[in-house]
């Protein structure tokens, strides 16, 4: 059995980015949290925003659709979770694909470092198997013996 | 329906009976046994589970072996660096927006910040 398992780690369920934007954090803090700033620079390039709901707020709503280049509408909901003005949002992301994003703004001067953390939930139940499947190293011999079943009953 | 390995270990059952096969081949009778569940629900999930590419079944004699396929699993790391590109391509747009919005800022004579 090939065993894939062993590169697999934090990094496999979570995206970590970060940038150095060339902005001091309280704007940078404004144009992730007003609603007439984020429609315009939310998605990539080409990408306009309807901004229904944006409710900046523990338990508030973030309800919003992109539009994309070539028409395509992408509907968007989160749930924010945490905001701690002008540091961090939480926001889970309840539309498909479902993760639960971190972004923290931290001040260099007069620019400022924004780290955002999306933890995939998808891949957290990936993750979950394959660490019983590690964890239990009675199935050790159990996998051995299936190699050699696997081995007799290749065609 | 929707058949990728994410639906085949969204549904926690189903994740169970992946990480038993993983340590040994069960006939869908030895998989219900393990489990205390009806051999239907059991077939209902393997069947989701062949259909996802994760379990695949072996003719052994009589017996219809169910086997673990986990090099599937490869592809939710893969899936989720495919989002990267989209979020790093959101931070481009913001960068230029913040540039923008900086620079019209200065033209009239607005400054966020005084030093």
């Amino acid at each position: 059995m090939e065993r894939q398992n062993e590169k697999n780690n934090m990094t496999d369920r979570e995206l970590v980015i970060t940038r150095v934007l060339n902005a001091p954090r309280d704007l940078v803090w404004e144009v992730w949290t007003k609603p007439e700033h984020i429609k315009n620079w939310w998605g990539p390039n080409g990408f306009t925003n309807t901004i229904n709901t944006m409710e900046v707020e523990p338990g508030g709503c973030w309800d919003f659709v992109m539009h994309g280049p070539d028409g395509t509408d992408y509907k968007n909901k989160s749930i924010y979770k945490e905001i701690v003005k002008p540091e961090r949002i939480v926001f889970e992301h309840i539309t498909g694909p479902h993760f639960t994003a971190t972004v923290t703004f931290a001040e260099q001067g007069k620019k400022t470092l924004l780290t955002w953390r999306m933890l995939f939930d998808a891949a957290e139940q990936l993750q979950q198997v394959i660490k019983t499947f590690k964890a239990d190293e009675g199935l050790k011999q159990n996998i051995e013996k299936l190699e050699v079943y696997l081995q007799q009953a290749k065609v | 329906m929707r058949r990728d390995v994410f639906q085949a270990i969204a549904d926690p059952t189903r994740r169970e009976i992946i990480h038993v096969l993983a340590g040994k081949s069960l006939t869908l009778n030895g998989v219900a046994d393990s489990f205390g569940i009806s051999r239907q629900a059991v077939s209902k999930h393997i069947k989701i589970l062949t259909e996802c590419g994760l379990v695949t079944i072996k003719e052994s004699g009589r017996e219809r072996y169910c086997q673990a396929k986990l090099d599937q699993l490869n592809e939710v790391s893969v899936w989720v660096e495919q989002y990267r590109k989209f979020f790093e391509s959101t931070l481009d747009s913001l960068e230029t927006y913040l540039d923008k919005l900086q620079s019209k800022n200065k033209k009239n004579g607005k400054t966020k910040r005084k030093k």
